[in-house]
Order: structure tokens, then C-alpha cells, then sequence
């Protein structure tokens, strides 16, 4: 049995040999051109003139294209369609397409690029949150998720603490930046290479685009160099580019995005401005809370009133609050569409309210875990989320009891606060956080999947699933639940390149549901396929025996071996039997499906169980901080989670630590900096900071518990890969820890990221009181 | 004199000529030769996707040292041996690295994983037993979104199960460093209106540069790629000292550092280590293994920006540079070296030759600071040294110089002159920080804000009062670097 073994990754031996293939790493095709364009250089304005003849002159610029040049429908979007693919006209962020640009050359498409003149009324842009609410621009309407009363709750309160909360931005910062390549079929059809966790999604926009059918567009996705988020809407965008110069000019089109460029003109995580009002008592039992979230969407709407929703569900965290109410507006600004990222707003939700309970335990004087630990979410009753789910098999208090235990957090709090007392040139802050997340996808019908499963008449097995590969492991578990489902040996199955014509109407490999939905839908053809092979082997190895009764119940298939466990001795491989099912008019192939059971959402009332079940965690992070520079390190992290039963530990680990990491980078370095024009100015790794291999804790323990109750998902297992950035939150919460230690017990109202500047700004501000 | 590079890659030997020559050495692999394992993601040395080792003969040996391919230029890896990741294999059989990261799942997307494979390979090479702070040392400059890296470090540690064998193991040295050095003579290419030379004699160099007083001087080359690859930088004259005898050494002469102009700033580091703590201490916050390999101290200081990482330390030293051109040598002290932003006391006919460092005495102390968002490669916001004996709480010789806080890196003399000859207190300490922002021009920018920068300004005098004077209690290991 393959299912909870430690694997390698299956493309593990190509990566680390460099012959794994990437979109910009297929040779280049004979006639090919390279694809770029000319994007906005002002935040928002009007085109009064677009001068592209200089351009057109320069030697191997082969085609321009403006919005007029599109045969089909320009405006497209995930969720409202409001999104132009180049600018009709308006321009609404600096980094948006208007022209373009198809070249024999890319040195040519960047002299193109530079001999574009355009004259560009400007017009006043709207850059923050407060900009859009005064002037009332927003995506959407405004949305509530309310269960009883919190206004009167918080005004019958003994304490009531309320501020604003701020999180910044995040780039999804994978390495291999967007790229797709188009190529020309027959009869104007086209088929695209695109680093896309959608293919769908691409394929529907590009037979938008272009005016053609879906049934004409392929898009095929072997892998991406990383995604997060980051291309599960926006990886259209450059796939259509080149589409369309593929569409015009009948040659293959390629685009590859610098960093630089990928960074400008790709959206981000959204920052979020929250206003929040909790009521307490004095043993600190929440009794109401009301939050007023406001995200920057940017110019388009993209995925932010979906990402909005799940920052909504997420509001609470792991905290039972009977009386509350969380409003959610997404707010419509002159930056790059912000789009998915992983986490999905429940990071920005989360660390909202964890900021609320780092507040009540400054008022009252207590520890913050004392907060947590007593609002907690309960197993039996004080279970039932705002939205009016209920948190079945609620591990959170055993993992805070545990956690709390094997970390030794009650002594190292002591010696903290120790430590601070002592030190005149250091600070330490200790802090745990918990993390409840929500899994499906918040809009129900996306919940679904299908896979293809082909056996062919050696016993090989080919699987191919809309879920695409971004190194988070997907192929990989599925092989093993197929090898596991079919009875054969691992090296048996082999996961095919994704492309929409073998799976159609495919979800995005997103949500953190792409082993759950699209697993499950391979073992559907599976077992389809096992029940027509098994009463094949039952007739073939009953022949010439005294009861010649066949039996497909007693039939084992283990490994490639196939018996009658009545007779066990008399085996037969999986390949004899598939090249005799195949003899005997057996079909080898099966398409699989699986629908997301029991959920439900109402879009209007925003209530229902929009998640299968929740995966669940706790860290505790310990940092120190120099109290002169405000930088700092994180001495130590301890996260305990529960992940159900895991499908394949080593990369279970590998998505847990890696988002972690991610999420700490959230929280602290990475801080997207804008100019005053909102012209972004971050856009690569020397002034964009990830986590350096420096800044992982120094010491890193990663554990998860043993629960097998989540049997409504695939094999007892749950997903692990959005649940374990909220982590970093922890990290943040030991850095207001820290300051909090020196404030005489008064709030410091840290930002998100606490980037060394931050910190020492709070410091001096505590100092100077 | 020959008109065409000769180098190897993956142990076959390879003529380059023409145009050719000046690409980026990643985009020479990738485009060229189709070796697209190596991946190009931030052109600007940040991310280490690209590294790959190179192989420099000495002695009929080769020695490798991983560097970031995406900012050199090809003609400055003439006469190299360079590995990429696709050179690691033997046959189908895995290397030792490769078969750790596939065990221990330190490949997630994979689009990171040739680079820190080319690097884990040169920790490997050392042959010692690996320890954790070692792993992170080496792969500092290698930037990884999946992992989180510690899966990576586990596979640092256990590097074995793959074919076991060396470089030299998998490329016999003998062979490769001869035709290396039989080619090792003067290198001139001209293509497309623009031109390389690679000198043999210091002499041919001089010569060269008073004949071409455009010519940019490519050593390391660590931010020339970058200004290439970002900015559009496409000088038509260029002159690489990598084929020169001599000017690679460092010494100790009469109580000075004294550093040639094309020794490495990784070869520095690794001098200093036991003989100079202090400049130590901050060349190992330098950029990445990979930048220092590269990188030389006389790039470092003819580059000229403000928050360059050793210049605070070479200020509060009263370094002297020793410039050579045809028409002699001169002495310059760095103090006075830079005339403005970017703007040197040095003529378009003169290199540097030599860094000479005179060495603080054993009873003064010398504390280099370097604040930055992200401790390690990273550009720092903010840089400062600060020099001093004190002795009977009194305090002499007093030296400080601030980068970051101005267009050239500054001395700080009143500041200076306040705590001269003073008692050391911290009342003196926190008077001493408002004359430091008096003394200083910063600007907000994306490191940080000018508020931040003059925040700074103040409180690393603080940080050295209470750290180096009032002797705050550390707790044990856990001294910041």
C-alpha cells in the first residue's frame, strides 16, 4: 500500500537534474515570435493618442495590437466580467495592457516597447482604502455574516477595546514568472502552453477573446515553477496575449515575464483595513464583536469579493463568539487587480483576530493563551460557526493543550518576560496562535472533478485530473491513491500533463482541494474500473479448477498480484490480467467524478456549510528583537497541526514548513512599497524581501497528531496547503509580545508586516511616552 | 592574441566567438546550448536560480566556486571550467546532492532546485561533515518559495546514496586545466561595435585603458550584470583582469591590510577570518557565497554607492587606495576618494590596484553595523563603523562613519569631537545620536525612510554604548551578528 507512505515528489529526479520542463523552457519553435506588451504608465488616466509608429519600424517588430484588433469580447473576469484584456481607452493601473507587442526578437519587443509614445490625460488616482471609501469605489456590495446581537453584546460589555488593523500586500513571489506559449492548429482552432493553475479558466478566456468556441481552445499545463495563488486567474492574462498574436499572425507566440514585470503588472495578496470592536468581561470571555473589513481589490474585480468571503468565515478564527457581526467591502482602486493568494483573505481575517486577543490580554493583564484557550471553539456544544456551520470533530482544544505542553510555553513565557526585564539591548516575545481553515471552495459548484484513468494492456496505468502540478505534490498522492485503488505497483502509474481536452470544465487547482477533489475523482474511475477487472480475473482464474464458480468479491489485487483469495497460491500479474481483460472486450479506460458532499452557501445570506471540514493547527514562535535596529530572528518555532490521516508525510511536511515560511515572510520582510504616483517600486528580490534560508527559525519542530475522524474526505486525510500560512501569524504575535513587554501596559498598535522599520518606530514611539 | 573565448562546459571543451561572448552566461546556457536546467528568474543575483560552479585552474587543479550565472557576462569565464546542473550526473546515476534532495523532499515546484543542487554541490566539494549553520551559510544565496527550506537543510545534511563522486572524480582536472592554461594567453574579441579584452600584463591593462578611457572594468562583476540586465547598460568597451598575474593577493604588510584589485571579496573573507573579526564579521553579511565569489573589495569601493557594505569600515581605517595608470601610481585616501554621488577621485586611464588598510591596535575597538530588512542578502538600509579606544571610561580616538544617510558614505566629525577625550556615558551617548542627525542628509527611498535612516543615526550609538561600553548582559549564544 502506497497511501501514507513517504514518497518522493514524482518529478523529484527532473527537477534536480534541470530536465524538468517549464513553459519558456521548450525549445523554441521555427517562425516563433516573442510576445510582449506596452502597459499603462500612469495609475489613471485617459489615452488621448497612441503613436505606434516608431514602433512598427523597428526592425523585427512584426505586429501591434490594440484593444480595436480584438475579434471577439475584450471584458472578462472570474467572477464580474470588468476586466478589459487591453485598455479600451481608460487606463486604471499602472502595469495594465494596451499594447501589443509581437516581435521576432525579445530585444526587439523592449525597443518596441520604448518607442511607444502615448499621450495620456491623468487623472486623479485612487491608491488606498481610504481614498475609495471617501469616494465611495467599491467591487461588489458590501457583505454581512451576523448571529445575534454584537451590538448590544459589546455596549452591555465590561471591556471594550476597538482600533483598526492593517495588513499589507503580499507577491505571490513563485520563481518561474507567468509564461505561456500559443500555437496556430487547423481551421483557427489553437492550443496553448500555459503556466496556469486553471486551464479552464484560460481556455474560456481566450475562446472569449478571440470569438472562439471552447471546443477550439487547448490549454495544456505540465507544471509551474510555483503558483500560490498568483496564477489561478492571472496566468490568463499572458496566455491570451499570446493567443492573440498566435490568432493574427498563424505563428507560434511565446511570452515570458521578467520578474521585474511579472511583480509590476500581476496582482497581489489584499491589503486589508479592518475596523474592529470587541467586548469582554474580565476573565476575558468574548461576549460580542463587530469587524468592518475593507479590502483594496485593485482597478479590477478578479477573485476579491470571493477572496473577501473567505476572509469573512475566517474572521472568528478558532474562537466561539455567540453575538457577532463581520461586514466585508471590497474596495475598487487604481492598483494591479489583487487576486488569490494562498491563505485567500483568511490570513488577513485571521490575524485580525488575533490582533483583537493580543488587545484584550494587554487590558486585562493576563497571558494572551489564557485569552485563546477560554474562547476556544468546543467539541460538544459552543461549536457552531458565525455562518451557522458546525466545527465537526474539533480537534483545537487538544492541539492548544498539547502544543502548549510539548512546546514548554508556560516556562519560556517566564523566562521571556525575564529576559526583557534584564536586557537593556534586546527584546523577546513569545506568542501562540491557532488556525482553523475552512475547506472547499466558498462557492459550492466549483467543488467538483473529474479524471481520466487509461490502462493500458501491460498493466501500466496513465491518470490524468484537472488538478495541475505547481510542486505542492498533487500528481504524486494521486498515484498513490490509484496505485493503492487498482492494486498496482507505484512505478506502474504515471500522471499526465494536464490539458483540457482530456479533462474538461475543470475548477483551479486551488482552496487547497486539489488532491481532496481531484483524488477522489480518480478513485471514482478507479473503482469502476477494479469491479469490470475483477469479474474478469474472477472467470480467468476459476478455469480448470473443480468449483468453477467465479468470485469477483474474493478477488485481490495487491501491487500488480491479482488472486482469488479463495485459492491464493494461483496468481496472475495485473499486466497478464489487463492484456486479458483487454482479449476480452474489457474497456481499460474510465473517466471518474466527485462533487463535494454535504456542502451548501447561501451567496445572499452568507450562511451555510461552505466547507467539507476545517484543518487545524497551532504554532508557537518565539523571537528576539534588537532594540536599537528593530531587526529580528525568530529563535524558535513549534507547530503542532492536524492534517487527518496524511497521504504522503514527506510532502505534507513539505507544504506545512514551506508555508509557514511563507506566511512569516507575510508577516514580517516582504512589504510592497509604492511611490506616491502608485507606482510600485518592490519588484524584484533585491528590494522585495522572501524568507532567506537565514531566517528560518533556528530551532523548527513540525508535528502533526494522529486523527482519523475526517472520513468525509478522500482516505481520512485533510489539506494542508493554505492552513499552515496562517502560522506565520504566530511570528507576528511574539514581535507585539515583545513590544507590548516594555509598553507599561499600554496597546502598540504594530502594523503587518512588523518589518524592521516598523518595529523600531514602535519602539521609539514606546520610549519616548 | 586570441579573438575567441575558450572555456569547458560539463567537461567538454567549447569555442565562443562573436556576439556570443557578450551574453549573460545563463543566457548562453539556456539559449546557446539549450541547457535550460539552469534557470534565470531575477537577473540581478538575488536569487541564486542560476549558480553554477565554476572551475578555475591553478596548479593543474581546478578549483570551484559557485556563482550566480545571470550577471556574468560569458567572456568573463574564459579559460573556466563551468558545471551547471545538468554536468552533476553520472550516466543515469544521481549525485550524492541530487539523491539527497529527492529523499528528503527538498524539491517542491523544482524551479529553485537546480541552483541550490549547483550550490549543495560546492558545500559537498569541501568534503567535511556538514553542519546545519554551515548549510545555511552556503546556501544564503539561494532563494527558495516552496520548501520553506528546511527540507533543503535535512538534505544538506545527508548528502550521500548517489554515485559518491567528486568533481574531480566526475572530471579529471589534469586534462581540462591543461587546455585551459595552454589557452590562457591575452583575449581580444570585437563584435557588433563592441569589445572585450582580457590582458595577460598589468601593463597591456594600463595600456589598454589609456587607450580606451571608456573602458569598463569587469572583475567581479556582481552589479555591472545587474546594470546591464535592469538598466540597459551596453558599454561598447570592456576589460576583464581575470587572465592578469597577480593583484589577486592579500597580506598583512606592516600592520595594514593590504588587498589586491582583483581579489575576491570570498578569498577576503576567508583571510580575515582569524586575522581582521570585525571586517570579518560583516563580509560574511556580504550578499551570498555567490556574490562574494565573484565580488572583489576594489569593485566594492570603484562602485562608489553610498550604502556599499565595506566602506564604513575602510572610512573609520583611513584606508588607502593605490591608483596605476600609464602615467604612474598615486596614493588616494579613501576619506577623500569620493567627490559626490557616484563621482570618484580616480581618471578614466586609472584602476585600482591596491586597497591598503591600516589595522586598528588590539586595545581599540571597531564595531561594523549593518541594518537591512532582511539580515542576510539584502541591501542595507543603513551602515556604520565605529572606531574607539577607551580606556579609564574615557574615549580617544574616535572614528565614525555612517552610510546610507547621505550620496557618499560620510565621517561623522562633530559627532566625533563630542565624544573625543569624553567620559563614556550614556547621557554623552544620547547627545552624541542628536549630533549624528544633524551630521547627516538622508532621504527615504525603498530600503527605508528618512525618519528610519536618522532613527539609526541615534541609536547605533546607542547599540555601541550599551553592547561594547556598559556591557549589557548577553544571554549566552545568542550573539547577533
Amino acid at each position: 500500500m502506497y497511501v501514507g507512505k513517504n514518497v518522493p515528489h514524482d518529478s523529484a529526479r527532473g527537477h534536480v537534474t534541470g530536465e524538468s520542463v517549464y513553459v519558456d523552457d521548450i525549445p523554441h519553435l521555427a517562425n516563433e515570435l516573442q510576445v510582449g506588451y506596452w502597459w499603462s504608465p500612469v495609475a489613471r488616466g485617459r489615452i488621448r493618442a497612441l503613436d505606434l509608429a516608431a514602433a512598427a519600424m523597428i526592425p523585427g517588430v512584426v505586429a501591434l495590437y490594440t484593444f480595436e484588433d480584438i475579434e471577439g469580447g475584450n471584458i472578462f473576469g472570474p467572477i464580474f466580467q470588468d476586466e478589459p484584456l487591453l485598455a479600451p481607452g481608460e487606463v486604471s493601473y499602472i502595469g495594465q495592457p494596451v499594447v501589443v507587442i509581437a516581435a521576432e526578437t525579445r530585444e526587439a519587443v523592449d525597443a518596441a516597447r520604448k518607442a511607444i509614445v502615448a499621450d495620456i490625460e491623468r487623472l486623479t488616482p485612487i491608491l488606498t482604502i481610504d481614498d475609495a471609501v471617501a469616494a465611495q469605489s467599491f467591487i461588489g456590495t458590501r457583505r454581512t455574516i451576523s448571529r445575534g446581537n454584537a451590538e448590544a453584546a459589546i455596549a452591555a460589555a465590561p471591556h471594550v477595546v476597538e482600533g483598526v488593523f492593517r495588513s499589507g500586500g503580499q507577491d505571490q513571489f513563485y520563481l518561474e514568472s507567468q509564461a505561456a506559449i500559443a500555437m496556430p492548429d487547423e481551421h483557427g482552432a489553437i492550443t496553448v502552453h500555459s503556466s496556469t493553475q486553471n486551464p479552464t479558466e484560460v481556455q474560456d478566456v481566450i475562446a472569449h477573446v478571440l470569438g472562439l468556441s471552447q471546443s477550439e481552445v487547448v490549454v495544456v499545463a505540465k507544471r509551474m515553477g510555483g503558483g500560490f495563488g498568483g496564477k489561478e486567474c492571472q496566468a490568463t492574462h499572458p496566455a491570451t496575449i499570446a493567443a492573440l498574436v498566435a490568432q493574427k499572425t498563424r505563428r507560434p507566440a511565446r511570452i515570458a515575464f521578467t520578474k521585474d514585470e511579472d511583480m509590476i503588472v500581476t496582482g497581489h495578496r489584499h491589503p486589508f483595513q479592518n475596523r474592529y470592536r470587541v467586548g469582554f468581561d474580565d476573565s476575558g470571555h468574548i461576549l460580542g464583536m463587530q469587524v468592518d473589513f475593507y479590502s483594496d481589490g485593485g482597478a479590477f474585480a478578479d477573485l476579491s469579493t470571493a477572496i473577501m468571503a473567505r476572509a469573512m468565515c475566517h474572521a472568528e478564527n478558532a474562537y466561539y463568539i455567540h453575538d457577532i457581526e463581520i461586514n466585508g467591502t471590497v474596495c475598487r482602486t487604481n492598483s494591479a487587480p489583487n487576486t488569490a493568494m494562498r491563505g485567500f483573505g483568511g490570513p488577513q481575517g485571521v490575524a485580525t483576530m488575533e490582533n483583537m486577543v493580543e488587545e484584550i490580554a494587554v487590558t486585562l493583564g493576563r497571558d494572551p493563551f489564557e485569552i485563546r484557550r477560554l474562547n476556544c471553539y468546543g467539541t460538544t456544544d459552543r461549536n457552531v460557526t458565525p455562518y451557522g456551520a458546525v466545527v465537526e470533530n474539533n480537534t483545537l482544544p487538544r492541539i492548544f493543550d498539547e502544543l502548549v505542553a510539548s512546546s514548554d510555553y508556560v516556562r519560556r513565557r517566564d523566562e521571556v518576560l525575564r529576559f526583557n526585564r534584564e536586557s537593556k539591548t534586546r527584546l523577546r516575545g513569545i506568542a501562540l496562535t491557532p488556525v482553523k481553515f475552512g475547506i472547499s471552495f466558498n462557492t459550492t459548484f466549483l467543488n467538483q472533478a473529474n479524471a481520466l484513468v487509461n490502462i493500458y494492456r501491460d498493466g501500466s496505468v496513465q491518470v490524468s485530473t484537472g488538478a495541475t502540478e505547481m510542486g505542492q505534490g498533487v500528481n504524486t498522492k494521486i498515484a498513490q491513491l490509484v496505485a493503492d485503488e487498482l492494486g498496482v505497483e507505484l512505478s506502474a502509474v504515471r500522471l499526465m500533463i494536464t490539458s483540457t481536452e482530456k479533462n474538461n470544465n475543470t475548477s483551479a487547482t486551488a482552496a487547497s482541494t486539489g488532491s481532496d477533489i481531484n483524488g477522489a475523482a480518480a478513485i471514482d474511475a478507479c473503482r469502476r474500473l477494479r469491479a469490470r477487472l475483477a469479474d474478469c480475473a474472477a472467470r480467468l482464474l476459476v478455469e480448470g479448477e473443480a468449483d468453477p464458480s467465479p468470485s469477483p468479491e474474493s478477488i485481490v489485487v495487491r501491487e500488480g498480484v491479482v488472486f482469488d483469495s479463495r485459492r491464493p497460491a494461483k496468481t496472475m500479474t495485473f499486466g497478464d490480467l489487463a492484456h486479458a481483460a483487454h482479449r476480452h472486450r474489457v474497456s481499460l479506460g474510465e473517466r471518474g467524478y466527485y462533487a463535494t458532499p454535504l456542502i451548501h452557501w447561501d451567496i445572499e445570506k452568507f450562511s451555510g456549510r461552505p466547507f467539507l471540514y476545517y484543518t487545524i493547527g497551532a504554532a508557537v514562535s518565539e523571537v528576539e528583537i534588537d532594540r536599537f535596529t528593530g531587526m529580528m530572528r525568530v529563535l524558535r518555532s513549534d507547530l503542532l497541526m492536524d492534517i487527518g490521516r496524511s497521504i504522503n508525510p514527506g510532502i505534507d511536511r513539505g507544504q506545512i514548513t514551506g508555508a509557514f515560511v511563507q506566511g512569516m515572510g507575510w508577516c514580517t520582510t516582504e512589504e510592497l512599497r509604492y511611490a506616491d504616483d502608485g507606482e510600485l517600486l518592490t519588484h524584484s528580490p533585491t528590494t522585495y524581501k522572501i524568507p532567506n534560508i537565514q531566517d528560518l527559525p533556528e530551532i523548527f519542530s513540525v508535528a502533526w497528531i494522529d486523527n482519523d475522524t475526517n472520513t468525509a474526505n478522500v482516505k481520512g486525510s485533510k489539506a494542508v496547503g493554505e492552513p499552515p500560512l496562517l502560522l506565520g501569524i504566530s511570528v507576528w504575535a511574539a514581535a507585539k509580545q515583545a513590544l507590548l513587554s516594555v509598553a507599561a501596559g499600554r496597546g502598540v498598535p504594530l502594523g503587518l508586516p512588523a518589518t524592521i522599520e516598523e518595529i523600531a518606530v514602535q519602539l521609539a514611539t514606546i520610549e519616548s511616552v | 592574441m586570441r579573438d575567441h573565448l575558450e572555456l569547458f562546459l560539463n567537461g567538454r571543451k567549447v569555442r565562443v566567438s562573436g556576439t556570443d561572448a557578450f551574453r549573460t552566461a545563463a543566457n548562453w546556457l539556456r539559449e546557446v546550448r539549450g541547457a535550460t536546467g539552469t534557470k534565470t528568474v531575477c537577473e540581478e543575483g538575488d536569487c541564486g536560480a542560476c549558480t553554477v560552479l565554476v572551475g578555475t585552474p591553478r596548479d593543474g587543479r581546478l578549483d570551484y566556486v559557485p556563482v550566480n550565472s545571470c550577471i556574468q557576462m560569458l567572456f568573463q569565464l574564459d579559460g573556466i571550467h563551468v558545471v551547471s546542473v545538468e554536468g552533476l550526473q553520472l550516466g543515469s546515476e544521481l549525485s550524492d546532492v541530487q539523491r539527497s534532495m529527492v529523499d528528503h523532499h527538498g524539491a517542491q515546484c523544482g524551479y529553485c532546485t537546480p541552483g541550490f543542487v549547483v550550490a549543495m554541490t560546492a558545500l559537498r566539494e569541501s568534503g567535511a561533515a556538514v553542519t546545519g549553520r554551515e548549510a545555511r551559510e552556503a546556501l544564503t544565496g539561494n532563494l527558495c518559495r516552496c520548501t520553506g527550506y528546511d527540507p533543503i537543510i535535512e538534505a544538506a545534511l545527508d548528502m550521500t546514496g548517489g554515485h559518491g563522486r567528486s568533481l574531480d572524480e566526475l572530471y579529471p582536472p589534469g586534462p581540462i586545466a591543461e587546455a585551459l592554461a595552454r589557452a590562457s594567453d591575452g583575449v581580444r574579441i570585437d563584435a557588433n561595435g563592441r569589445t572585450f579584452f582580457a590582458p595577460h600584463t598589468l601593463r597591456d591593462a594600463l595600456a589598454f585603458l589609456a587607450a580606451n578611457p571608456g573602458a569598463v572594468i569587469v572583475q567581479g562583476g556582481t552589479d555591472f550584470g545587474v546594470q546591464c540586465n535592469k538598466r540597459g547598460l551596453r558599454p561598447s568597451v570592456m576589460m576583464t583582469l581575470a587572465h592578469l598575474d597577480g593583484l589577486d593577493g592579500i597580506a598583512i604588510e606592516n600592520g595594514a591590510l593590504v588587498v589586491g584589485g582583483r581579489a575576491t571579496l570570498a578569498a577576503l573573507e576567508k583571510f580575515t577570518e582569524t586575522r581582521v573579526p570585525a571586517l570579518h564579521g560583516i563580509l560574511q553579511l556580504f550578499g551570498s557565497p555567490q556574490i562574494r565569489n565573484a565580488g572583489t573589495l576594489a569593485g566594492n569601493v570603484a562602485n562608489a554607492s553610498p550604502i556599499a557594505d565595506t566602506l564604513p569600515f575602510l572610512f573609520v581605517c583611513e584606508a588607502e587606495l593605490e591608483l596605476e595608470s600609464v602615467r604612474g601610481k598615486r596614493a588616494v585616501g579613501i576619506n577623500a576618494f569620493y567627490k559626490g554621488y557616484k563621482q570618484l577621485d580616480k581618471a578614466p586611464d586609472e584602476m585600482i590596484t591596491k586597497v591598503r588598510v591600516p589595522l586598528p591596535g588590539e586595545a581599540e575597538t571597531v564595531r561594523l553595523y549593518k541594518v537591512s530588512k532582511r539580515r542576510d542578502l539584502d541591501i542595507s538600509t543603513f551602515t556604520a563603523a565605529i572606531r574607539m579606544t577607551v580606556a579609564g571610561g574615557r574615549m580617544s580616538g574616535v572614528k565614525i562613519a555612517y552610510g546610507g544617510v547621505a550620496p557618499v558614505v560620510l565621517r561623522l566629525p562633530r559627532t566625533e569631537a563630542l565624544l573625543e577625550g569624553a567620559g563614556a556615558t550614556e547621557a554623552l551617548f544620547r547627545e552624541a545620536g542628536d549630533v549624528a542627525r544633524g551630521e547627516i542628509a538622508p532621504i527615504s527611498d525603498v530600503r527605508g525612510s528618512k525618519e528610519f535612516r536618522s532613527l539609526l543615526a541615534a541609536n547605533v550609538l546607542m547599540k555601541f554604548f550599551h553592547e561594547e561600553i556598559a556591557g549589557a548582559r548577553v544571554a549566552p549564544g545568542t550573539g547577533a551578528r
